[in-house]
């Protein structure tokens, strides 16, 4: 036999009736024992699908596939220049990422890309890199390599992208180095490095040196600071202040200076 | 970036879990997942300046919902004959159970498996309320929104959901049972 107020105990249960209705249902479920066995077995399912079953996330494939699909969508709808970042096509490959997913906001991530632009192409490439930063700090999407060991992490680009960035644990000075990820850019392989500095973000993005590079600027709200270093040109992306930024950026500038003269 | 589409990323991108999650339960089959998700986040893309309300993540939902209900007609169109409700699901369970090994039996008894196929096993209009309450923590309102039915009947079919999940369980637990003896 089904108590008549089984719905309501359900409702209540699920957190839809107001103060008084809760009142009631409670004191009926203290006398009916089909309402209270209810209770129970609705807790008991929740509480299993909830620890079992909630957790999937979305894979870093599918995110890539749609990150391109709105690519083409936005390049399709403002009809942009058929060639720099309109149609720019960053993928993300997915070697390592589900061993990070938690890191998340909490991470400083240090970018490293290696884009062929042209040199005309400032504002695109500006908005290219907010987007990539952007897209870095979604869920599952920071890294593919999961490192604090510089060792570990610049071998694997070698085998993942087409040039090698400099790569050094800073955890003393406050950048921890926490892993690396692959990138794809107009058909050219390239590389990410991520640091985790505190709660905020920095990214650092380079690319092969055949361009002027723009000034230190704002973009979408993220600072970004650029610099060259032999063949490779870096630019710095953080939501942190200046200050944070730059300390970074001084850190990979020694780190290439010294590099440079062994 | 796009204005829009730095809203986007912004408001709809943080929902993407969640629309996978869905679509996995609904679809069953984690490729035909991938394409209903990315189909439902463009058409998303494309709807997203019609959008008036902060309920971003059941208006997302809703959309994948209703990409998966076409996707499922395009292949019963293509005269695809899908299996019965319960058979992958059970054609799953016993290529497992033919292993005898020790490790595999613990596998079956896993909880997460059983009740991942308990689940999966359950009809559409059943699972899509389990999920959307219990994973998703998505209020009545919400559901009825999304599954386009009324409040009364999400109520009522959540209720025969849950029974129908416990009734399942309970089978379970004493099949497994009586193997073991």
């Amino acid at each position: 036999m089904k108590c008549a107020e089984s719905l309501r105990t359900q409702a209540y249960f699920d957190g839809e009736v107001d103060a008084m209705s809760a009142a009631e249902i409670e004191r009926h479920a203290e006398h009916c024992p089909e309402c209270s066995a209810l209770l129970q077995d609705l807790q008991q399912t929740r509480t299993a699908i909830r620890r079992d079953l909630a957790h999937d996330r979305a894979p870093s494939e599918l995110r890539a596939r749609i990150t391109r699909a709105l690519d083409q969508e936005t390049a399709v709808k403002s009809e942009r220049r058929s060639f720099g970042w309109g149609q720019s096509t960053w993928r993300t490959r997915a070697f390592w990422v589900g061993a990070f997913g938690g890191i998340g906001s909490a991470a400083v991530a240090a970018t490293v890309a290696f884009l062929l632009l042209s040199p005309s192409l400032d504002n695109s490439m500006l908005d290219g890199l907010a987007a990539a930063h952007v897209r870095s700090l979604m869920p599952s999407h920071l890294i593919d390599v999961a490192s604090t060991d510089q060792h570990t992490v610049k071998p694997w680009f070698a085998g993942h992208a087409d040039v090698s960035p400099v790569v050094a644990d800073f955890a003393q000075a406050g950048y921890r180095l926490i892993g690396g990820r692959a990138d794809y850019l107009e058909r050219q392989r390239s590389a990410v490095v991520v640091y985790q500095h505190g709660a905020h973000v920095i990214n650092v993005f380079s690319w092969a040196a055949q361009r002027t590079l723009p000034k230190n600027t704002t973009r979408n709200g993220y600072r970004m600071a650029f610099w060259k270093d032999r063949d490779l040109e870096y630019c710095a992306v953080s939501d942190t202040g200046w200050a944070e930024l730059m300390g970074l950026v001084r850190l990979l500038q020694e780190l290439g200076a010294r590099d440079a003269q062994e | 970036m796009d204005e829009k589409r730095g809203r986007f990323e912004a408001q709809v991108l943080p929902h993407l879990d969640a629309a996978y999650r869905f679509a996995r339960w609904l679809s069953r089959s984690p490729g035909d997942a991938d394409d209903v998700v990315q189909e439902a986040i463009l058409r998303a893309f494309r709807g997203f300046d019609a959008l008036r309300g902060s309920d971003v993540k059941a208006w997302l939902l809703a959309i994948v919902r209703n990409c998966h209900s076409t996707a499922k007609k395009q292949q019963q169109r293509r005269a695809f004959v899908p299996l019965p409700e319960e058979h992958d699901a059970q054609d799953g369970y016993a290529m497992i159970a033919t292993t005898p090994d020790p490790e595999s039996v613990s596998i079956i008894r896993d909880q997460k498996r059983t009740l991942d196929r308990l689940l999966s096993e359950l009809p559409e209009e059943h699972r899509e309320v389990l999920v959307l309450r219990e994973i998703e923590d998505m209020d009545y309102r919400e559901i009825a929104a999304i599954t386009n039915v009324p409040i009364g009947t999400v109520m009522s079919r959540l209720a025969r959901a849950r029974a129908a999940l416990k009734a399942r369980w309970l089978k379970d637990v004493e099949g497994e049972a009586r193997e073991m003896r």
